[in-house]
């Protein structure tokens, strides 16, 4: 036993052998992960010296990483709050924001639910508890399952601010934690609605028109989709130029980029 | 035993060979050694108390901003959770209750088994089967909580739902559910110790009086053993409070006090999947964060009271014990 | 009470508590059956040659002869499909057609002025291209068969002229040939079905830059952006998935008695009734095994692989070194400070209140959310310690192995403890008697009796470093990153993997196998470490039996 441990000690410190290389961390929200996932991937086959490690905790967790200057790029679903830009800037740093892309959050139902359409005061109201049934906006009569993301999720914050106007959500309403859940509770239950990314838009689920637009790559392009945001990378100060960071914050100007960011299931900021 | 294997069991001190007198300079050794030791022991246990000490520290200062600003009284009684607001509310009440209900329906469901399985396994089954039967217990306390969290959002939510006709699968009956089975190895171990720690006499006497094994079992062990039964169901759910992964994966977490009480069938949500559900996206500084680490707080005060009510009736069941 | 009904009830009282047990196992069985079922497809499964192309290409495996004898296999059946779409297209895809054909006049201009074709000459011909070119576009455009026959006569009028002969201009005459000949097979009215329901026909066969088709992309696209969309399907149920979707459109419609939409199967081949593409269902239907040929694969190199785009190709081989390193390393912490701080408690004070206050320090510890010793672990060890001590200040193992180790030391102490309390007093006087020391006492005498409980605390311990995945969410956890050098690199681990698998990418939405495979895995790691010491303690224990 005594010897199996000192044996394990020797062999820990063995692996302490440093060898340096490029680094590139990048720290922050869920939404944005697959994205620098790709990325990251991506650049790990074109520059096979450089070390990146990618970390998904959350967009709270992007900022707060980059104030401490524990990352090089801080990836966040979200604009930083005015609390976190202020501690960066008395911490020495100043973030920089990129956008890499856009997402859209759309509303989605099971396929069996006739209902097409919804103005955003319909879903408002579904949310609200002030729709209970789906005969009222024109459905069978089916109680209304209402799930939503987790009110800290940047999809919850998008939808809050776009659709609910910041009004609070009824006490009934369920919170799943991701998007593939959300997407999994409403592809189960008849009488669900839910929002995801436009990502996880499938054919077990079925997306309703917001106001009459379709959400879509395209209505989200061109800015009809009345649902969207933008998708940041933050860097401290804008990145030297030529560096790596540099490069991979700008990678999605790429054709490359877009093309990955559309693999993801996100929409790329200009058209290739 | 012979002495060749007692050798090979406990080292050199079982040899006979040494000399029965020390020389002083051994003895001083030996006096050195064992000060030294026990110094450095307790430095080591203290350490980890540190630690503890550190941790309980560290999770009370992150919430003293919160707690400085805003009411108690509203933090406990208030029904509103809305911490992204414009106007935040923090109102921890439906957190709260929802935490002891899922903990409690998980013990309606656990304790019956966790009890029976107990008996079974110190006064029913031979030695043999009941090592073959006791992995069971262990693998079940073995799998990680993430797998439980997907068999409760993947198996377990459209299962119900198709069979039950619930109009949700993640809610608070698939949540106790699961810290139910999560709760049971618990449970089980510290009640089985607990009765057969009673020792061979009291059952002796009880089956020499003509009871049956039932009898004897209820009228005589499991009275006699009752604290440590309590003190198996309060860890049990000590390990259902503190649970995180799986009830944030299973419990639905809709900020709602179930109505009626007894329909296990809506969703709730607990206070540790608050703070790991809004921990992550909380800006740093934000009275947010320091209300999450409030909960915190009230959840280490609830386990520590739920602890010095265990110790209490360990603590019991020991002193019985010498009695008897 | 009558003796015979004392005696029932206690056979019943014995049943029902056996039925306890019955139970237990049902419920491992209902929990473990399910996962595993699932787990293990990602390990066992009919693979197709979309597979071994994966493989030889992303991980330069496979016998690359062979393999391109069963590529070139498979081709001669695709072929057919390929020409049964093109056949089709050739009629129905005007927006290529009328592409083609404007490019052809560009390219007639450009040809004549290379020939130095004199000006009057080269205006005249420019412009009967251009008469030739507006005419076939005109018909492109037409629904009306009558109409089309009469412009595609009066284009071919021209295909005898020696000015347009051995010119690129030629293909004009060709394209107007074929498009005649489609037209005369297709419904002209239903065009724009035609056009939707071949876009997804060609979208399910040979996939796109986000969705995976049946057999991959044709040979002369250029390579797309991810690997996971660069083959067609790789295993057999999503062979046979995707071959559903193929042969049968899937529609929501309303249905009378119910105000719900109803699901409505439709083969596709009604779609293409009496058209020349409705031959290719049928032949895809009868020739799948053949252009994919899918075989019973055993991938074992799951446990070794890395991962390619998310999970979706290769397999876990960097999270269980992540694991076990990180396991083992906790465990080289708790496993001493537990033993010790139990031994302490119990063999060095008597029940003071000190005593009584750590021992309530440390089962507090137990209650402690997961979660807060993740950030704790960051506050403390990461930005705190490190920096002090000289190290760089970033999480990694070290730092999430330290993190578990805390999370896991009250199990430790208690387990340890009660094992260190159950030693007969008599073993300790005994050695006492004969003079040894109380530390020599303890080691040669008391740890070898407690160690099987103790190895009891390791299982335990051992199963929550493991599978814990809040914890090291902030100290060493990684989503993507290199495989780890030393003790001071993050990690990936199978617990974090999971977690991250199950909540943020849509790709592992597409590929449940994955997914599973790594709950799987991280399961059957757990029990192999805990079968080890469970293994280790009946051998202990045996051995302190004497026998």
């Amino acid at each position: 036993m005594r010897r199996t441990v000192v044996g394990m000690i020797v062999l820990g410190l063995t692996m302490c052998v440093v060898a340096q290389a490029e680094t590139l961390q990048i720290e922050g929200s869920t939404t944005v992960g697959p994205i620098a996932d790709a990325f990251a991937e991506y650049f790990k086959k074109v520059y096979p010296d450089l070390d990146i490690t990618v970390k998904k905790t959350g967009s709270g967790d992007g900022a707060a990483a980059l104030v401490d200057d524990r990352c090089d790029i801080a990836t966040m679903s979200r604009f930083m709050k005015a609390k976190e830009f202020k501690a960066a800037v008395d911490g020495g740093v100043f973030p920089v924001a990129h956008v890499a892309a856009m997402d859209g959050v759309c509303p989605i139902v099971h396929p069996s639910n006739p209902v097409k359409d919804l103005t955003t005061a319909q879903i408002r109201d579904i949310y609200m508890g002030k729709i209970k049934n789906w005969s009222q906006v024109g459905g069978p009569s089916m109680p209304i399952v209402v799930i939503s993301r987790d009110t800290s999720s940047g999809t919850y914050e998008t939808f809050h601010g776009l659709v609910m106007e910041k009004k609070e959500m009824a006490a009934g309403v369920e919170y799943v934690n991701s998007n593939p859940q959300a997407h999994a509770r409403v592809k189960t239950t008849r009488g669900a609605i839910g929002y995801v990314g436009i990502g996880f838009l499938d054919r077990s689920v079925k997306a309703i028109k917001v106001d009459g637009v379709m959400p879509s790559r395209r209505t989200i392009a061109s800015g009809v989709y009345p649902v969207a945001r933008p998708l940041f990378m933050f860097t401290n100060g804008y990145p030297e130029l030529g560096s790596m960071v540099h490069k991979f914050c700008t990678f999605y100007l790429t054709e490359k980029g877009q093309e990955l960011v559309e693999a993801k299931g996100f929409v790329p900021l200009t058209a290739y | 035993m012979d002495n060749k294997d007692l050798t090979l069991t406990l080292g050199p001190a079982a040899e006979f060979n040494r000399p029965l007198v020390l020389t002083p300079g051994q003895d001083l050794f030996g006096f050195i050694l064992n000060h030294v030791g026990r110094a450095l022991l307790f430095l080591i246990t203290c350490s980890s108390v540190l630690a503890v000490l550190l941790i309980l520290f560290f999770v009370i200062v992150r919430s003293v901003p919160f707690l400085t600003d805003y009411s108690i009284a509203d933090f406990l009684a208030g029904k509103a959770w809305h911490p992204t607001s414009d106007t935040p509310a923090f109102g921890g009440l439906t957190i709260i209750v929802g935490s002891l209900y899922v903990s409690l329906a998980a013990l309606v469901f656990a304790v019956p088994l966790g009890i029976m399985a107990a008996v079974f396994l110190s006064d029913i089954v031979s030695w043999k089967i009941r090592n073959v039967v006791k992995p069971i217990v262990e693998i079940l306390a073995a799998i990680p909580s993430v797998a439980y969290g997907f068999f409760a959002v993947l198996v377990l939510a459209p299962w119900m739902q198709k069979h039950f006709g619930f109009s949700t699968g993640t809610n608070a009956l698939n949540a106790a559910l699961i810290l139910a089975v999560m709760a049971l190895p618990t449970i089980i171990s510290v009640a089985e110790d607990a009765i057969s720690a009673l020792g061979r006499e009291l059952r002796e006497a009880s089956y020499g009086l003509g009871a049956t094994r039932m009898e004897t079992i209820l009228k005589v062990v499991l009275p006699a053993a009752h604290s440590g039964i309590i003190a198996a169901v309060v860890l049990g759910m000590m390990r259902a409070i503190g649970e995180t992964m799986v009830v944030w994966m299973a419990s639905g977490n809709a900020t709602q006090i179930p109505h009626p009480w007894w329909d296990l069938s809506q969703s709730i949500r607990t206070m540790t999947a608050t703070i790991a559900g809004e921990m992550g996206e909380a800006p740093e500084g934000s009275s947010h964060r320091s209300a999450l680490f409030a909960v915190g707080v009230l959840l280490l005060i609830m386990t520590f009271v739920l602890n010095i009510v265990s110790e209490y009736f360990l603590s019991r069941a020991k002193k019985n014990l010498g009695r008897s | 009470m009558k003796l015979t009904t004392r005696a029932t009830l206690d056979k019943l009282f014995t049943g029902v508590t056996g039925l306890s047990i019955v139970l237990l196992s049902l419920v491992l069985i209902a929990v473990l059956g399910p996962m595993v079922y699932r787990g293990s497809s990602a390990v066992l499964f009919n693979g197709t040659v979309e597979f071994r192309k994966m493989q030889r290409e992303l991980f330069n495996r496979g016998d690359e002869k062979e393999l391109e004898g069963e590529i070139a296999q498979t081709e001669t059946f695709r072929q057919g499909v390929y020409a049964k779409i093109d056949a089709f297209k050739r009629g129905i895809d005007i927006d290529a057609m009328s592409d083609r054909v404007r490019q052809i006049n560009r390219e007639y201009g450009k040809e004549l002025r290379y020939k130095n074709t004199p000006t009057e000459e080269y205006t005249e011909l420019r412009s009967r291209s251009r008469d030739i070119r507006d005419i076939l576009e005109e018909t492109f455009e037409s629904q009306d068969i009558a109409l089309i026959e009469d412009n595609v006569m009066e284009v071919l009028q021209a295909a005898q002229d020696p000015n347009f002969l051995g010119t690129c201009a030629e293909e004009y005459f060709t394209i107007a040939r074929n498009f005649l000949a489609a037209a005369k097979q297709v419904d002209l009215s239903r065009y724009h079905e035609y056009v939707a329901a071949l876009e997804e026909v060609e979208l399910l066969l040979f996939g796109s830059n986000e969705h995976n088709g049946l057999l991959g992309p044709r040979p002369e696209e250029p390579t797309r952006a991810m690997a996971r969309v660069r083959y067609g399907a790789t295993r057999s149920d999503q062979m046979r998935e995707l071959l559903d979707r193929f042969l049968v459109a899937e529609q929501w419609v309303p249905a009378e008695g119910t105000d719900s939409l109803v699901k409505v199967r439709t083969p596709r081949v009604e779609q293409f009734e009496g058209t020349s593409l409705a031959s290719l269902f049928p032949y895809v239907e009868e020739n799948i095994e053949k252009l994919l040929n899918p075989r019973f694969t055993f991938y074992w190199q799951f446990f070794v692989d890395d991962n390619v785009n998310s999970h979706y190709f290769g397999g876990v081989g960097p999270e269980i070194l992540g694991t076990v390193f990180i396991t083992v390393l906790g465990m080289v912490f708790v496993v001493p400070l537990g033993v010790i701080a139990a031994a302490y408690l119990v063999e060095c004070s008597s029940d003071g209140w000190i005593i009584r206050l750590i021992r309530m320090c440390i089962n507090t510890l137990a209650g402690v959310p997961s979660i807060v010793f993740g950030l704790f672990g960051l506050a403390f060890f990461v930005l705190f310690l490190f920096p002090l001590l000289g190290f760089e200040q970033k999480p990694c193992i070290l730092a999430a192995s330290l993190t578990l180790a805390l999370l896991t030391l009250p199990v430790m102490i208690r387990a340890s403890e009660e094992a260190i309390r159950t030693v007969p007093q008599s073993y300790k006087e005994g050695s006492l008697a004969l003079g040894a020391s109380r530390f020599r006492t303890f080691m040669t005498v008391i740890l070898p009796a407690a160690l099987p409980g103790i190895l009891t605390g390791v299982i335990l311990s051992l199963s929550r470093v493991a599978g814990e995945t809040a914890p090291i969410l902030f100290t060493g956890a990684v989503s993507l990153g290199p495989v780890p050098k030393s003790m001071f690199d993050p990690t990936r681990t199978l617990s974090y993997g999971s977690y991250d698998m199950a909540v943020g990418d849509r790709l592992a939405m597409m590929v449940p196998h994955n997914q599973y495979g790594m709950v799987v895995t991280l399961i059957m790691l757990i029990l192999i470490l805990n079968a080890m010491a469970i293994v280790l303690r009946s051998r202990v224990f045996k051995k302190l039996k004497g026998h």
